[in-house]
């Protein structure tokens, strides 16, 4: 097993070099100059703008600037954006209100969908099934920004909930559970459209692998040896159909961090999805590059911890191994 | 059957909900008095005076006073400050806040555009000498004295240095040189130009900054300083001397200021301003969301642009906000015409020579600037929220030449001139008087819807003289590259901020040898006089205007830099936008003038009524 993960985890390593080369080389290749805006500025001397081309070593070829990064990265370091701040400070400043919203949607997702698509598995064709067929085609069918904005119409004319944002102004003085209901009815309208988009897909997925499961021999066999239902169900069916999901679970973890970023852009969530969206606009190349590589180790690892649980999960797997 | 009825009820339903949102949407043609400035109203009484009570000099307030308290809720777009160090500022965001946070020398007279003295108590003339008396007994944040050693750091370690944003250093330099500075005693120092430059004093500016906290960083090399103050800084450690100071800072959300109890300001009464207790710029990303927050009542200003005007007048007078119109803003919008007749290394020429005949011939460029139909584009592209454009500087500069009227969209005029140059028009086509058909392009930078559609406008009105215009909008970076490297383009739409202050600014335009003089770029290091007889005129311009210090003297200067722009038609002009905010109407004290818009004077504000 540990000698798996190890393999597993060296395995990245030739994924981030051409991950992060694939990237830098589109990014710096790209018509977009940091310094278009600079150029353009009457009262720009060309000193200055010399001495920012040097500051962004834009002076160097772009493979050059590629190593420099890429010997900084390697020893931790972000580097500065383009602005002149540190990356990881950027970075730390955003990575808790991303993880926040999305662990929140993640963790009701999975606790509403899975149930969910097992009782539509199990009542299949019934009245119930059709009306959550019907519901949740409509959450996989609605766009996330056009609901976003529908929401956020919502908020401004009731004025129930805060027009986009995660504190109020006046946050700092608040007591404790005013602290705690401010940031609560902050998360409310980006949660319902994030949960409802993901819990279709993930309601759908189970009652798939639910009923293909349903359908196979050894069930029929589980029934016929007189085994009662719940046991069938839970013992036998679920166990089975989980499988799948367990992968699945991995991609969701790779979005822990990325996958919010259009919901947080409508509502002006202060995630890494605003954050990155203006760097990559601007090529502020450090950031951008930093955002990338976040993205693919959490994808890798996600991968990672999905095969690990499907290893403890399945027998089959284990032994295969 | 009873399935078709069902659709066609739903149809009829949708039918009569999409009807009354189109309705509601369209604004009806109620013809809406935006253009009329009401700015004339509202007059700030006499401008501040010097109030010295127990030996402090303290600057007095001749605003109405106020009541003590609350908290004014205003948006900044995009991602906020990137830093609040005021010596490293390279964004708007930025240099407003740590504008709020640092007060220069001297500042802006908001309404005459005039220089007044502000950290500094008086300022002195005497042709090149500059002697700046600072304040008695006023204190920074954390109550040390704000002392000439102060200014010596500000100047002598961080702006002649060129630490931070270098901008103010180049704007100093006269001839490569930069001024001397001295201290005469605690309290006096005096700048010496080596010569005569009239820009340098609002230069002055510049923020000063606290030597005692600053100087630990900048010894330490220019990158230390340049990363020092950043927005993660902790708001209790820094030292400040504005009006306001930094009490938090939350990464794409907000940034709050409380008042300073320290500041040098006081009311009519001397009490201490500023009159709010905490001033909040909340982080939106767009304007759409900043509408939004003004429509729930999270912000208390908005600043409104196009269609969005009209919908908010209608709703005003059940409101609780006032719409000021501030007039027309700095920004302007040209369409720009090579007039470059040099060859590549290549001895390639930039521009095809029998282009070159026709946009170095001022009646074809005359002709172009008659065919542009300017009220039309106010009308259509700007909604009608703009101001057609002649000149060079921008409308609400002080040193706007008045002289320049414009004139109107005239297809005759435009006619006769192309006449008088030799240009023919056979079945709806021009030609040259060689027989060269008149055909060129025309660039601006994609992705700017405005730019977009004044191009689709441009191309229809020359087209109608009989032109082909191939309008080609291209990515941003390019047309910049075209305009200041490749010199491989025949006309441009494009758009610069411009000082309403200094025309001097302009100077990489418009002298012969500025590193944006798009309508006829020299290379770097160009040493061939191939100067046209009015490029020469408008380089005397402007060394003449720089060592000028009068404003009686320079106007006159550079009001004829204008009349040349404006008859030789290098860069025809098209329109200013206007600018339009909407405010609460429970902010008092509000003094809107069309140099410095309508919240340039956050001491003076205060808040009366409302809810809060």
């Amino acid at each position: 097993m540990l000698k798996y993960i190890t393999k597993r985890i060296l395995q990245v390593i030739p994924l981030l070099i051409i991950v992060s080369l694939i990237s830098f080389f589109i990014i710096r290749l790209s018509p977009v100059d940091p310094l278009a805006e600079l150029r353009l500025n009457p009262s720009i001397s060309q000193e200055t703008l010399d001495k920012e081309i040097k500051r962004l070593n834009l002076d160097k070829p772009i493979y050059i600037q590629y190593i420099s990064w890429a010997k900084s990265f390697i020893k931790g370091d972000l580097g500065y954006t383009s602005a002149g701040e540190k990356v990881s400070v950027k970075l730390k400043e955003r990575i808790p209100n991303t993880l926040l919203l999305t662990a929140i949607v993640i963790f009701m997702t999975w606790i509403v969908g899975i149930p969910l698509g097992i009782l539509a598995a199990i009542n299949k064709e019934t009245a119930f099934d059709r009306m959550l067929t019907v519901i949740s085609s409509i959450g996989m069918a609605i766009p996330s920004f056009f609901f976003a904005i529908l929401l956020l119409i919502f908020a401004v004319k009731t004025g129930w909930f805060p027009v986009g944002g995660l504190t109020s102004y006046n946050f700092n003085e608040m007591s404790l559970i005013g602290k705690i209901i401010d940031i609560s009815k902050h998360l409310v309208l980006p949660v319902i459209v994030l949960f409802t988009i993901s819990l279709s897909g993930l309601q759908r997925q189970m009652r798939a692998n639910m009923l293909e499961v349903l359908d196979s021999d050894y069930i029929k066999f589980a029934r016929a040896k007189g085994l009662s239902e719940s046991k069938v169900i839970f013992k036998h069916a679920l166990r089975n159909a989980i499988n799948p999901m367990i992968t699945l679970l991995g991609f969701e973890f790779a979005g822990l961090l990325s996958g919010a970023a259009l919901t947080e852009y409508v509502f002006q969530y202060p995630g890494l999805g605003r954050l990155i969206l203006e760097a990559v606009m601007k090529s502020d190349i450090n950031l951008v590059m930093a955002s990338l590589m976040m993205g693919t180790i959490m994808l890798v690892l996600g991968n990672l911890i999905a095969d690990i649980l499907l290893m403890i999960a399945d027998p089959r797997i284990r032994g295969a191994k | 059957m009873k399935r078709v009825l069902v659709i066609l009820a739903v149809l009829i339903f949708l039918g009569i909900v999409l009807k009354a949102c189109v309705r509601k949407d369209m604004p009806e043609d109620v013809s809406i008095d935006i253009k009329t400035p009401d700015l004339k109203e509202i007059v700030y009484p006499t401008d501040e005076k010097n109030v010295t009570i127990n030996g402090i000099d303290y600057l007095q307030s001749q605003a109405p006073v106020g009541k003590f308290g609350g908290e004014l809720v205003i948006s900044t777009i995009g991602e906020g400050p990137k830093t609040f160090n005021p010596c490293n500022t390279k964004d708007a965001t930025s240099s407003s806040m740590a504008g709020l946070m640092y007060d220069g020398l001297v500042t802006t007279n908001p309404r005459t555009g005039e220089v007044m003295p502000l950290l500094a108590k008086d300022i002195e003339i005497n042709s090149n000498d500059y002697i700046i008396r600072l304040r008695h007994g006023i204190k920074w944040t954390d109550n040390k004295p704000i002392t000439a050693d102060d200014v010596m750091y500000t100047y002598n370690e961080i702006v002649f240095k060129g630490y931070g944003n270098p901008s103010t250093m180049d704007a100093m330099k006269v001839d490569g040189k930069l001024p001397e500075l001295v201290k005469l005693d605690d309290f006096t120092v005096k700048f010496t130009t080596p010569r005569a430059f009239a820009p340098f004093l609002r230069q002055l500016s510049y923020p000063i900054v606290p030597k005692h906290y600053f100087k630990p960083y900048s010894d330490r090399g220019e990158s230390v300083f340049n990363a020092f103050l950043t927005p993660d800084t902790n708001p209790e450690e820094i030292v400040s001397s504005g009006a306001f100071k930094l009490k938090e800072y939350v990464a794409a959300q907000r940034v709050v200021f409380e008042r300073n109890p320290n500041y040098y300001k006081i009311n009519l009464k001397d009490e201490k301003l500023p009159y709010l207790n905490k001033l909040v710029y909340l982080i939106v990303g767009d304007t759409n969301n900043e509408i939004l927050k003004f429509e729930a009542k999270e912000i208390d200003a908005l600043s409104l642009r196009g269609s969005n005007v009209a919908m908010y007048k209608i709703k005003e007078p059940n409101s609780d906000y006032v719409i000021y119109n501030l007039g027309p803003d700095t920004g302007t919008l040209f369409l720009v015409i090579n007039l470059n007749n040099r060859r590549d290394k290549n001895c390639k020429p930039y521009v095809d020579p029998k282009k070159q005949r026709w946009f170095g011939n001022r009646d074809f460029r005359a002709a172009v600037d008659w065919a542009i139909d300017r009220e039309s584009m106010v009308k259509n592209i700007a909604s009608g929220v703009a101001e057609p454009l002649f000149t060079a500087e921008s409308l609400n500069s002080i040193y706007l030449n008045k002289y320049i009227k414009g004139h109107p969209y005239d297809i005759n005029v435009t006619k006769e001139s192309l006449e008088k140059a030799g240009f023919k028009l056979k079945d709806g086509i021009l030609y040259d008087s060689c027989g060269n058909r008149v055909e060129f392009d025309l660039y601006t930078n994609a992705g700017n819807l405005e730019r977009e559609a004044l191009g689709v406008m441009i191309k229809q009105d020359l087209e109608e003289l009989g032109m082909k215009v191939n309008f080609k909008p291209v990515e941003f970076n390019s047309l910049v590259n075209k305009l200041t490297n490749t010199h491989d383009w025949d006309m441009a739409i494009m758009g610069l901020t411009g000082s309403p202050l200094e025309p001097h600014d302009g100077k990489n335009v418009w002298t012969s040898s500025g590193s944006l003089h798009m309508f006829n770029q020299r290379p770097a290091n160009y040493n061939i006089d191939d100067r046209l007889d009015w490029e020469k005129e408008l380089d005397e311009i402007f060394a003449e205007g720089a060592v000028k210090l009068n404003f009686e003297e320079r106007k006159p200067i550079y009001d004829r830099y204008q009349t040349i722009i404006y008859n030789q038609k290098p860069i025809i002009y098209l329109y200013s936008p206007i600018r339009i905010t909407a405010i609460r109407k429970k902010i008092k004290n509000i003094f809107p003038t069309s140099l410095s818009g309508l919240l340039y004077n956050l001491d003076e504000i205060y808040i009366d009524g409302g809810e809060k």
